[in-house]
């Protein structure tokens, strides 16, 4: 030891092994005291057992409380570098001036959270390139084989394809059926994910079916001014479902919509190419009649 | 036009017509006319909006200039027999102002009409919006050719840029220099996209423009589309219009076939063609940079601009996004001069702006009215004053990210900076009347409902700001306000306005800081006394039945969906308050001759618990009318 002190080529440097509550605490003390700390754990992230725990033995302290303001002060100090998911291999040398090997595993993709968004790609420093996994060809049931295929064929080639594509399968299903997103994705480029978003934001779209007649209740402002309110109360009450609901028999979808423009006849309802205007609860009955009459 | 007959019928074919039975009327006149053979000498035209929504299915005789109003099937044998025919106008379908005895038989008598300044809509109710021809005949692209045989680019944007003209889809930047930014960029394909996204709630006057009148906006379009040299053009149609998709799609394939769209318009080496595209129900669509991501099949979220549009837009090419009536505007400009157009208007606001009046208003429908003109003038004269004679207390203008102009700011005048000052916006031009009877806080809610739903979730303080906006405006309308709600609501609201990226965030909170800035009372007195002013809170207010008035005639009681009111024949009734859901059926059903309702908030409600005549009600058995 007497001869270490002395040497001049000493390292100002520490390895902690283990990324736990002891490990930290360490590495804390270490890096304050102005040496560089290396912290290596095996797991891809430090915190060890305790991270794991409720409450510790005996003073039942809060673990967490323990633990996140040394995560956190870790993930910040410039003095501590963090390398996860490693082995210590060898060590040679002696106090004051150790050789260590690390082995460095890499990270995976847990494939049952995996998204397919491709943010990893085109982050990865090394390699942009990926390996997908054989796909099977989506085939299309034969009731939907011949509609779709035409109007992939007829907005293919079109700059933007997808918004027509996606309004006409919506057309003609009133909703998307999950194959058949599942063959756009295929067939035009667009990843699931991409569609999938773009089916839940318009409000247009479903991606469960919907009624035959879909009573769509205009909430504008001219509308709610003139009781649009009550008008929607008296239909989820007349048919028995509530607000974006459908009726068992498939016939009827309540979806209250934002202004349709028809604001002198206000309260309106629309549904398909039917107007409703200047309307009172006590017209409903006599509407949902019209229609379930219409089906006998 | 088609050879003159003696009289022409034009026959208003818009959305709201078409709703009330439009089409159904044209038939059954058709048919009448024919039996009557009148064939070759009465035409019927079906026309876009006429304007005049409330009073639809509506016509006009020519050239008697004769307005008739709610037809009905029953009417027609009657109308064709004596004003066609013989020759007598029928005098109950006239229009008749409300509280006035005499009709006016005259379009241009009707005050409706008579302020009324049609520059965009100059051919509402006088064309067939499906035939070119009709359009052609009205001078239809005279522009066209005069921009593409004697003007450059350069002249064209100049033009505009003197005449003033500001887009018309809410935040009012100057046209001329959007064209210019466009039209310095080196990149190419440049691209024109005409925004009819028209998302606010209360407002519609892109869809009448595109129903009544689509060729202007086509030859609007090529004339923006020469300016900025750009071949390729897009009009993004909201799906909740399909007739004006219909009636757009007709116009672009008449136009392409007379060689007004496509490859060497009239000859001049010039290409110009128009896609139609649809939108499917996202508010946020109407914002420029959301549009051109639905357009590229993207996720219709806004971006962080600049680059603006007209830099990098579509697939990241110079575009320029103007409203549907900017468009509509320019044929006219053009053939006119900019100094015509820049001669009506104030000083930084010209020509027209279209309105659509709805709301608490007798003569709801749209309106053209000239850059200016006050709010006093908007609602009394042309909309005819408040139904029922109640109160004015506010106008709502600009939609979501609008606010409310208080009946004391009635006499300014309305053009981008006045209302901007009055704490509100231009926007799209919806323009919703309120009454006596309306809530301020409900009206709040409602705007912050909608915008929280169709908020794109991007920014933080745009989703998640409005959802505590909304949480605090509910427990105010509900009666659960607390202290300090109030400053909680302008803190918030201001730090939604500062940190949202797009217009729908920095807009959202304006309806609450109207609101807040002009009726504070209103929700002090909901915090403070649990009381609504206006009578609309369900939570504050109760029903009772006035026990002096009521005739025991079961009305009320028979059409009470709770089963709240007790009674019968000649007997006074009685609300179980218990049961009542403050629906307000007893109040429409009492007959306005007793108007034995009575609704009441805050300390009303206990005063008149404890009044004598309501307390002895309790037990109704006894209190036969007329027994006492």
């Amino acid at each position: 030891m007497e001869h270490n002190r002395t040497e001049d080529n000493k390292v100002g440097a520490a390895l902690v092994v283990g990324g736990g509550i002891g490990g930290m605490q360490a590495a804390l003390d270490l890096a304050e005291s102005g040496i560089k700390v290396y912290l290596a754990d095996n797991k891809s992230s430090i915190g060890g057992v305790m991270s794991q725990l409720d409450k510790t033995f005996p003073t039942n302290d809060c673990a967490m409380c323990t633990m996140a303001p040394r995560l956190v002060e870790i993930g910040r100090h410039k003095d501590i570098e963090k390398i996860t998911l490693s082995e210590v291999e060898s060590i040679t040398g002696q106090p004051g001036n150790f050789s260590v090997t690390i082995k460095k595993n890499p990270r995976y993709i847990d494939d049952t959270k995996c998204t397919g968004c491709g943010a990893c790609v085109s982050n990865c420093p090394t390699r942009n390139t990926v390996q997908p996994e054989e796909i099977e060809d989506i085939v299309l049931e034969s009731q939907f084989d011949e509609e779709v295929t035409g109007i992939l064929a007829k907005h293919r080639d079109r700059k933007g394809p997808l918004m027509p594509i996606l309004q006409d399968i919506n057309a003609a299903y009133n909703y998307f059926p999950e194959n058949i997103l599942r063959y756009v994705s295929q067939e035009t480029g667009y990843s699931l994910a991409h569609i999938n978003r773009i089916a839940t934001f318009y409000s247009a779209f479903s991606l469960k079916p919907i009624g035959k007649h879909v009573i769509n209740m205009c909430m504008g402002t001219a509308c709610y001014v003139r009781g649009a309110e009550l008008l929607l109360e008296k239909f989820t009450e007349v048919l028995g479902i509530g607000e974006g609901e459908t009726t068992p028999d498939m016939l009827f979808t309540i979806k209250p919509v934002r202004c349709i423009g028809c604001c002198g006849l206000a309260p309106v309802m629309i549904t398909g190419d039917d107007v409703y205007g200047k309307l009172q609860p006590k017209d409903i009955p006599g509407i949902v009649n019209k229609y379930q009459a219409k089906e006998q | 036009m088609a050879e003159k007959r003696r009289i022409e019928l034009m026959a208003c074919a818009g959305t709201g017509c078409v709703a009330g039975g439009a089409f159904q009327i044209i038939e059954e006149l058709g048919k009448e006319i024919d039996a009557r053979g009148l064939g070759e000498e009465v035409s019927i035209v079906p026309t876009g909006c006429n304007g005049f929504c409330g009073q639809g299915p509506l016509m006009v005789v020519i050239p008697d200039n004769i307005f008739y109003g709610w037809l009905s099937l029953d009417d027609i044998p009657h109308l064709v027999e004596e004003h066609f025919l013989k020759g007598r106008p029928v005098e109950k379908l006239m229009f008749t102002p409300p509280e006035e005895k005499e009709p006016l038989p005259l379009l241009s008598e009707i005050p409706f009409f008579r302020k009324q300044l049609l520059i965009v809509l100059r051919n509402k109710g006088i064309i067939d919006p499906e035939k070119i021809d009709d359009y052609i005949a009205r001078d239809g692209y005279v522009a066209i050719e005069k921009v593409l045989t004697s003007m450059s680019p350069e002249n064209v944007i100049d033009e505009v840029s003197k005449a003033g003209l500001r887009g018309r889809g809410g935040a009012g930047f100057p046209t001329g220099l959007k064209w210019k930014i466009a039209s310095q960029q080196d990149k190419t394909p440049k691209y024109l996209i005409a925004n009819c996204d028209e998302g606010d709630p209360g407002a519609y006057m892109d869809r009448s423009v595109l129903e009544s009148d689509p060729h202007s906006v086509i030859e609007g379009m090529s004339i923006a589309a020469y300016a900025i040299s750009s071949s390729e053009g897009f009009i993004y149609v909201r799906t909740e219009y399909p007739l004006a998709l219909k009636r757009m799609e007709t116009a672009i394939s008449q136009a392409r076939e007379y060689g007004l769209l496509g490859q060497d318009i009239l000859g001049s080496g010039f290409d110009f063609d128009i896609e139609i595209r649809g939108g499917s129900g996202a508010f946020v669509c109407g914002e420029e940079t959301s549009l051109i991501h639905s357009i590229e099949g993207d996720i219709p979220e806004p971006r962080q601009r600049p680059p603006f549009p007209a830099q990098s837009g579509l697939w990241e090419c110079p575009t320029v996004i103007n409203n549907v009536e900017t468009l509509a505007n320019l044929p006219v400009i053009i053939a006119r001069g900019a100094d015509w157009y820049s001669g009506i208007g104030t000083e930084t606001s010209k020509g027209t702006k279209i309105f659509s009046l709805v709301g608490k208003i007798n003569n709801t429908g749209l309106i053209e009215v000239p850059m200016g003109i006050t709010l006093n003038e908007v609602i009394y004269e042309i909309g005819g004053g408040i139904p029922d004679g109640k109160a004015f207390k506010a106008v709502q203008t600009g939609g979501p990210s609008g606010g409310c102009i208080p009946s004391s700011l009635i006499d300014s005048p309305i053009d981008f900076e006045s209302l901007k000052q009055a704490g509100s916006m231009m926007g799209s031009g919806g323009m919703i009347v309120m009454d006596e009877d309306t809530c301020v806080v409900d009206v709040s809610k409602f705007f912050i409902q909608f915008t929280n739903d169709e908020s794109c979730g991007k920014c933080v303080s745009c989703r998640d700001g409005s959802d505590a906006l909304l949480e605090v405006l509910n427990r105010i309308s509900d009666g659960e306000g607390q202290e300090g709600d109030v400053e909680f609501l302008e803190e918030l609201a201001e730090t939604v306005k500062d940190a949202s990226m797009c217009g729908l965030g920095q807009t959202l909170p304006n309806p609450v800081l109207s609101t807040l800035r002009y009726f504070r009372d209103e929700y002090d007195a909901h915090i403070n006394e649990k009381r609504c002013p206006a009578l609309h809170c369900r939570n504050l207010i109760q029903y009772y039945i006035d026990p002096d008035k009521c005739v025991g005639c079961l009305k009320c009681l028979k059409n009470c969906p709770t089963e709240a009111i007790m009674g019968e024949l000649k007997h006074i009734h009685i609300i179980d308050q218990e049961k009542c859901s403050k629906c307000g059926q007893c109040l429409e059903e009492c007959p306005p001759k007793i108007s034995a309702v009575i609704k009441a908030t805050g300390s009303d409600i206990d005063n008149l618990e404890q009044l004598p005549e309501i307390v002895a009600c309790s037990d109704w058995k006894t209190m036969k009318i007329g027994a006492a």
